[in-house]
C-alpha cells in the first residue's frame, strides 16, 4: 500500500502551511483507510488512488485549519476595581500577576531567563568587587592602617620599600601613628616532625601584632625582646600550619620547630582570619631591624595604626620629616642608588591597607562591573521593549479595566507588580546561578588575585542581587504603566485587541522601542571597543618580543641555602646537576640563573666613569643565552676561559647600554659595586632585553655576571633552565628523582614549563579580555535580538501598509529595503551615539592597555562595521517576512 | 444565511462528533465512515472538515486524542469524550431538540 505522507505533506506544505507530523500521520492514515476499504470494495488500484486524490484535495483547501493550537490556561480574572483594603488589593493584585505569569508562560520565562542572567553576571561581579575592594579587611579597625612606602628622587623599589633608616628615626618618637612595624617574606623549610616543607613565613617586628590588633589563638606573640635574640628564637604558627602539621594539639606551644636548620619556639598559635599579609603565611619570626651604617641599608615592608583623625598625607608627610633628620652617611648614596634606582632626600608615601592590596585590580575590576553593569541595562531594554509591546496588545485589556472602574493608579500598580514578580523570580533564578558559580569562583581568579579568600555570599551580595531585580523590574514596568495612565478608553475599546494597524514605526510604542534599541546599540558598540582594545592588548602581549624562546623549556627552583649546604658541596652540587640533566636523552641544552624571567630579581649598583648607575643583575650558568635563546647583539658569550683566569667580566643588556653607555659599549670598563671591590670589570657583550618583571614592563638596566667568575659561589636557589627536543613537561618526573638521586635533602619547587609561567603571567589580562569579550558579544546578541524583535513587530504592525504598497506594485527588493533600511537607520544611530561614548570611556581603560593605545584607530573602526552586520543579519527575517506578506491575506485580516 | 448556514454545519458536525464518541472511542477515518453510513449519506458531512473541527474540540477540551498502538498495526490516534464534553453533548442535545420542535411547530418539519 502506497505511503500517503509525502504526498499529503507536499500538497499541503504547498499551500505554505506548514503541518504538524503529528496530524501529518493521521491524515495518511486516514488516506490509506481510504485506499484500503476502495480496494476492498473492488475498485482498481487507479481508482482507490483517485478517492484518495479527492480526499487531499479537500484537505489542502482547509490547510490552515490543519492545526492543534498548544493548550493555554484559560485568561485568569482580574482582580476587582474596589477591594477591601489595601493589602487585600495587593494580594490580589499579585495573585493575578501569578497567573498572568502562567498563561504567558514562553513570554514570562524569557523575561526571567533574561533577568536572571543579568542579575547573575551583575552579582557576581559585584560579590567579587564588594569582597576584593569593599569589604572590611579582618584586623580591628582596619580602615586605619597604611602601608608605608620610600621613595628617594621619586624612585621606588618594587619590593621591600622601607629602609632601616626611616624606620628607625620615625618609630621612636612618632607621633601621627600609633606605632610601626616592619616585615619581610621570607621562605623556610620547615623540618621535624613530618617532611621537610617549604614554607611562607613573615619576619615582622613585634609591633606587628598590636598595630593590626591580633591577639593569638593559644599562648602569645613575641615581644621586642624576642627580636634580638640569637639563641632561644621565638615562631608564631598559623592556625592551619598548627592543624596540618601538629593536629591542632595545645601542647605544641614550647615545643621546637626547625626552620632552615634553626631551632625556634613555638610561643603562639595565630587565627587564620588575622593572618598577615594573607592566608599564605604560614608562620611569623621576629624581625630585627638594625641601625644603617654606611654601606649597610636594609629594606622592608612597613606598615603603621594612624592614631584617630590623622589622614595617610599627615602621617607620610611626618615620617618623611623624621626620616630625613635622621643622619645621612655620603657613602650610602651608592647603596641607595642600588636598592631604589636614584638618589633624593627620603620622602614618604602612606596609603590605606586595602587600597595597596588591591591596587593592581582595582580599575579592572570597576571597569568590568560597569561593563556588565550595561550588559544588564541592554538586557533590561530588551524586556522594557517586549513588555511595551505588550503592552499594546494588552490595551483592551487595560481599557476593560478602566471601563470597570480601576483608576490609573491601581492599573499602574497592578503592572509594575507583574513586572515585579517577574524581575524577582528573575532574581532568585540568579541567586540560584550566582550560588553555583561561586563555588566556581575560586578557580576562575588568576592565582595572583587579592583577597580571593575574602569571597563570600554575604548580606551585602544578596542584597545587591534584590535591589538590581526590583530597580530593574520598575524600571521595565514603568513604561508600559505611564501609557496606561494615558489611555483613550473609547479609542481602545473600539479597537480590535490586536495592535492599532497603519501607523507602523510612527506609533508611540514603535518610536520607544526605536529608541531604547538605540540605546543598545550603542552600549554593545561601547562594549565591543573596550573588549577589542583589551583584545588587541592581550594579543599584543602575547606577542610581544619576549627576549627568549619560551617553547620546550622546563624551569625548576633548587633550594641550597648556605645553612645547609657547604658553598663548595653547593657548586659541586649545581654542576653535577647540569651535566646529568644534560645528559638525558632529548635535553638539548641545560644551564641556569638565579632570577629567571617572569621571577623575582636583585639589584646592583656601578660606577661608569664617574656616574653612579642602577641594574638588575643576575647570575648565570654556562650557555645561558643559548639555550634561552637570547640573542648577543654584540660581542662574545662567557667562556670557560673566564673562570680559570678568574677575569672581571660581565654582560650587559641593551636598555643598560642604551641608558649608560656610549656607543661602543663592549670592552668597556666600570668600576663598582659587581662582586665588591676596587678593581675595575670589563663588558664583554650585549644581549637583547628580557622582560624578566612581567610582559607588560618595560625592560629595564641588566647585567648578567658568570657565576664562577671571581669566586666558586653557586647560586643559592638556581632555576634549571632545560631545553627539550620534545614536550618539556614530559621531563618533569625525570628531573625530581634526578635530584632526589643525587641528594634526597634537597627540594625542588616550581617545576614548570617556561610556556606555564608566561601563561600565568597573563592570566589577569587574559582574564579582563575574555570577560569583557563575553559582556561586549552577549550585549550584541541581546541587541541583535531586540532589533529583530522591534522589526518584527513594526513588520506585522505595518502589514496592511506594506500589503498595500505591494498590490500597488511594489516589488520585494523594494519592501526589503524599506526594512533594511529602517533597521540599519537605528542600527546607525546607535552607532552614533556609541562611538564618542566609546571615544570618552576608554580613557578609564589606558592603563590596562599593551601596545595599542586608548584610541586606537582600527578597532574604532572594525567595531561599527561588526555591529553594523550583526545588525543586517537581525534584519533579514523581518525584511524577509515582509517581502512575503500576501496582500490579500493581510488586507482581509486587518480591521 | 450564508453565515446561518455556517453555523449550523458547525454545530451539526460538532454534535455528530461528540454523539459518535460518546458511544465508544474512535479514531477519525472511523468517525468519516460512521457519518456517511448512519447518515445514509443524507447528510455529506464534508470530510475535510472533520479534522479542523476534532482539533477545535480538542482546543476547547471537550474530547481528547491519545495515540493508541495494537498489535500488527500503525499506532492509531483515538478520541474520547472529556466529561465537560459529555456535559456539551447534553447541552447540544437538547438544544437541537428544541430547534427541531420549534421547526415542526412552525414548519412542519419532523424529526426522528
Amino acid at each position: 500500500m502506497p505511503d500517503w505522507t509525502r504526498e499529503i505533506s507536499n500538497r499541503v506544505e504547498a499551500a505554505r502551511h506548514p503541518v504538524d507530523p503529528d496530524i501529518l500521520e493521521e491524515l495518511a492514515q486516514h488516506a490509506a483507510a481510504i485506499y484500503a476499504a476502495a480496494r476492498a470494495d473492488g475498485a482498481s488500484p487507479a481508482e482507490a488512488r483517485a478517492a484518495v486524490d479527492v480526499q487531499i484535495a479537500a484537505w489542502q483547501n482547509e490547510a490552515d485549519a490543519l492545526r492543534r493550537r498548544p493548550r493555554r490556561p484559560p485568561a485568569p480574572v482580574p482582580p476587582p476595581a474596589e477591594s477591601r483594603s489595601w493589602g487585600t488589593g495587593l494580594l490580589q493584585d499579585v495573585r493575578y500577576a501569578a497567573r498572568l505569569f502562567r498563561r504567558h508562560a514562553a513570554f514570562s520565562s524569557l523575561v526571567v531567563c533574561t533577568m536572571a542572567a543579568g542579575i547573575a553576571a551583575t552579582t557576581v561581579l559585584f560579590s567579587v568587587t564588594y569582597g576584593v575592594l569593599m569589604k572590611p579587611l579582618p584586623w580591628a579597625e582596619a580602615d586605619r592602617l597604611v602601608v608605608l612606602a620610600e621613595t628617594r628622587g621619586g624612585h621606588r623599589p618594587r619590593f621591600n620599600s622601607f629602609s632601616n633608616a626611616a624606620y628607625l628615626a620615625w618609630q621612636s618618637r612618632a607621633e601621627t601613628v600609633e606605632a610601626i612595624a616592619a616585615w619581610a617574606p621570607r621562605v623556610f623549610t620547615l623540618s621535624g616532625s613530618g617532611d621537610p616543607e617549604r614554607i611562607r613565613v613573615v619576619a615582622g617586628t613585634a609591633s606587628l601584632f598590636p598595630v593590626l590588633r591580633v591577639r593569638p589563638l593559644i599562648g602569645s606573640v613575641f615581644q621586642p625582646k624576642d627580636e634580638a635574640a640569637q639563641d632561644g628564637r621565638v615562631v608564631v604558627l598559623s592556625e592551619r600550619l598548627w592543624r596540618e602539621r601538629f593536629g591542632a594539639d595545645p601542647s605544641v606551644l614550647g615545643r621546637l620547630v626547625e626552620l632552615d636548620g634553626q631551632p625556634h619556639l613555638v610561643t603562639g598559635v595565630l587565627h587564620d582570619e588575622a593572618a598577615f599579609p594573607d592566608r599564605e603565611a604560614r608562620a611569623w619570626v621576629p624581625l630585627r631591624v638594625d641601625p644603617a651604617t654606611g654601606n649597610f641599608l636594609s629594606m622592608f615592608e612597613a606598615i603603621a595604626r594612624l592614631r584617630d583623625g590623622v589622614t595617610p598625607a599627615q602621617a607620610a608627610a611626618e615620617g618623611a620629616a623624621r626620616g630625613r633628620a635622621a643622619p645621612h652617611s655620603p657613602d650610602s648614596d651608592m647603596v641607595v642608588r642600588a636598592i631604589f634606582g636614584g638618589i633624593g632626600p627620603i620622602e614618604v608615601a602612606a596609603e590605606p591597607l586595602r587600597d595597596s592590596l588591591t591596587a593592581d585590580v582595582r580599575r579592572p575590576l570597576i571597569v568590568l562591573l560597569v561593563a556588565v553593569g550595561l550588559l544588564f541595562v541592554t538586557a533590561t531594554a530588551n524586556v522594557a521593549s517586549l513588555q511595551l509591546a505588550r503592552a499594546t496588545t494588552r490595551r483592551r485589556e487595560i481599557a476593560i479595566r478602566a471601563a470597570l472602574g480601576a483608576g490609573g493608579a491601581r492599573v499602574t500598580r497592578q503592572l509594575l507588580l507583574e513586572n515585579l514578580v517577574l524581575g524577582l523570580a528573575g532574581g532568585c533564578v540568579g541567586l540560584v546561578i550566582t550560588v553555583l558559580l561561586h563555588r566556581w569562583l575560586p578557580s576562575l581568579l588568576p592565582a595572583d588575585f587579592p583577597r580571593v579568600s575574602h569571597l563570600a555570599l554575604d548580606v551585602p551580595v544578596v542584597a545587591f542581587a534584590l535591589a538590581a531585580s526590583v530597580l530593574a523590574s520598575i524600571a521595565v514596568g514603568l513604561l508600559p504603566a505611564m501609557r496606561a495612565r494615558r489611555l483613550d478608553l473609547v479609542q481602545s475599546l473600539s479597537e480590535d485587541g490586536s495592535a492599532p494597524a497603519g501607523v507602523g514605526g510612527r506609533s508611540r510604542v514603535a518610536r520607544a522601542r526605536l529608541l531604547i534599541m538605540t540605546g543598545q546599540v550603542a552600549i554593545a558598540c561601547v562594549l565591543l571597543i573596550g573588549a577589542g582594545l583589551l583584545g588587541r592588548s592581550f594579543l599584543a602581549l602575547v606577542s610581544a618580543d619576549r627576549g627568549f624562546d619560551p617553547a620546550n623549556v622546563l624551569t625548576a627552583r633548587v633550594h641550597l641555602p648556605r645553612f645547609a649546604y657547604g658553598d663548595t658541596y653547593r657548586a659541586e652540587l649545581v654542576d653535577s646537576l647540569t651535566r646529568r640533566l644534560r645528559d638525558l636523552p632529548g635535553v638539548t641544552a641545560v644551564t641556569y640563573i638565579d632570577g629567571p624571567p617572569l621571577g623575582a630579581s636583585g639589584g646592583t649598583a656601578f660606577m661608569i666613569e664617574s656616574r653612579q648607575v642602577q641594574a638588575a643583575s643576575y647570575t648565570i650558568g654556562p650557555g645561558y643565552f643559548a639555550a634561552m635563546g637570547t640573542r648577543i647583539l654584540e660581542g662574545r658569550d662567557f667562556s670557560d676561559q673566564d673562570i680559570s683566569d678568574a677575569r672581571r667580566v660581565f654582560i650587559v643588556n641593551q636598555a643598560f647600554a642604551h641608558q649608560h653607555l656610549n656607543e661602543t659599549a663592549a670592552g668597556q670598563r666600570v668600576r663598582g659595586w659587581v662582586r665588591k671591590g676596587p678593581d675595575p670589570w670589563e663588558i664583554i657583550a650585549i644581549v637583547e632585553d628580557v622582560r624578566h618583571r612581567g610582559l607588560s614592563e618595560p625592560p629595564e638596566p641588566a647585567v648578567y655576571l658568570y657565576r664562577s667568575a671571581e669566586s666558586r659561589l653557586a647560586p643559592t636557589a638556581p632555576t634549571f633552565i632545560i631545553r627539550t627536543a620534545g614536550d618539556a613537561a614530559s621531563f618533569a618526573p625525570t628531573l625530581r628523582s634526578l635530584v632526589k638521586q643525587q641528594d634526597p635533602t634537597v627540594i625542588v619547587d616550581t617545576v614548570m614549563t617556561m610556556q606555564a609561567r608566561l601563561s600565568t603571567s597573563l592570566a589577569q589580562p587574559r582574564l579582563y579580555a575574555v570577560l569583557l569579550g563575553g559582556f561586549a558579544g552577549l550585549a550584541l546578541f541581546i541587541a541583535a535580538i531586540g532589533l529583530f524583535g522591534v522589526l518584527s513587530y513594526t513588520v506585522a504592525q505595518r502589514s496592511r501598509e506594506l500589503a498595500v504598497r505591494t498590490a500597488l506594485g511594489a516589488r520585494p527588493a523594494d519592501i526589503v529595503r524599506l526594512v533594511l533600511f529602517q533597521g540599519l537607520g537605528v542600527t546607525t544611530a546607535g552607532v552614533a551615539v556609541g562611538l564618542p561614548a566609546a571615544f570618552l570611556v576608554t580613557a578609564a581603560i589606558g592603563r590596562l592597555l599593551y601596545g595599542v593605545g586608548h584610541r586606537d584607530a582600527l578597532t574604532f573602526g572594525v567595531a561599527p562595521i561588526v555591529v553594523l552586520t550583526v545588525a543586517a543579519l537581525a534584519c533579514v527575517a523581518p525584511a524577509r517576512r515582509a517581502s512575503r506578506i500576501d496582500p490579500l491575506r493581510a488586507l482581509k485580516s486587518s480591521p | 444565511m450564508d453565515a446561518l448556514a455556517r453555523e449550523l454545519k458547525r454545530g451539526s458536525a460538532e454534535l455528530m462528533i461528540l454523539a459518535l464518541l460518546d458511544e465508544r472511542e474512535r479514531h477519525g477515518y472511523d468517525l468519516a465512515r460512521l457519518i456517511g453510513e448512519r447518515s445514509q449519506g443524507a447528510i455529506s458531512f464534508h470530510v475535510a472538515s472533520l479534522y479542523p473541527t476534532l482539533y477545535r474540540l480538542e482546543d476547547k477540551r471537550l474530547i481528547e486524542g491519545r495515540w493508541v498502538e495494537k498489535a500488527g498495526q500503525r499506532r492509531r490516534r483515538y478520541y474520547r469524550l472529556t466529561p465537560s464534553g459529555r456535559q456539551a453533548l447534553k447541552a447540544h442535545r437538547s438544544t437541537w431538540e428544541e430547534f427541531f420542535e420549534g421547526l415542526h411547530r412552525v414548519a412542519g418539519i419532523k424529526h426522528a
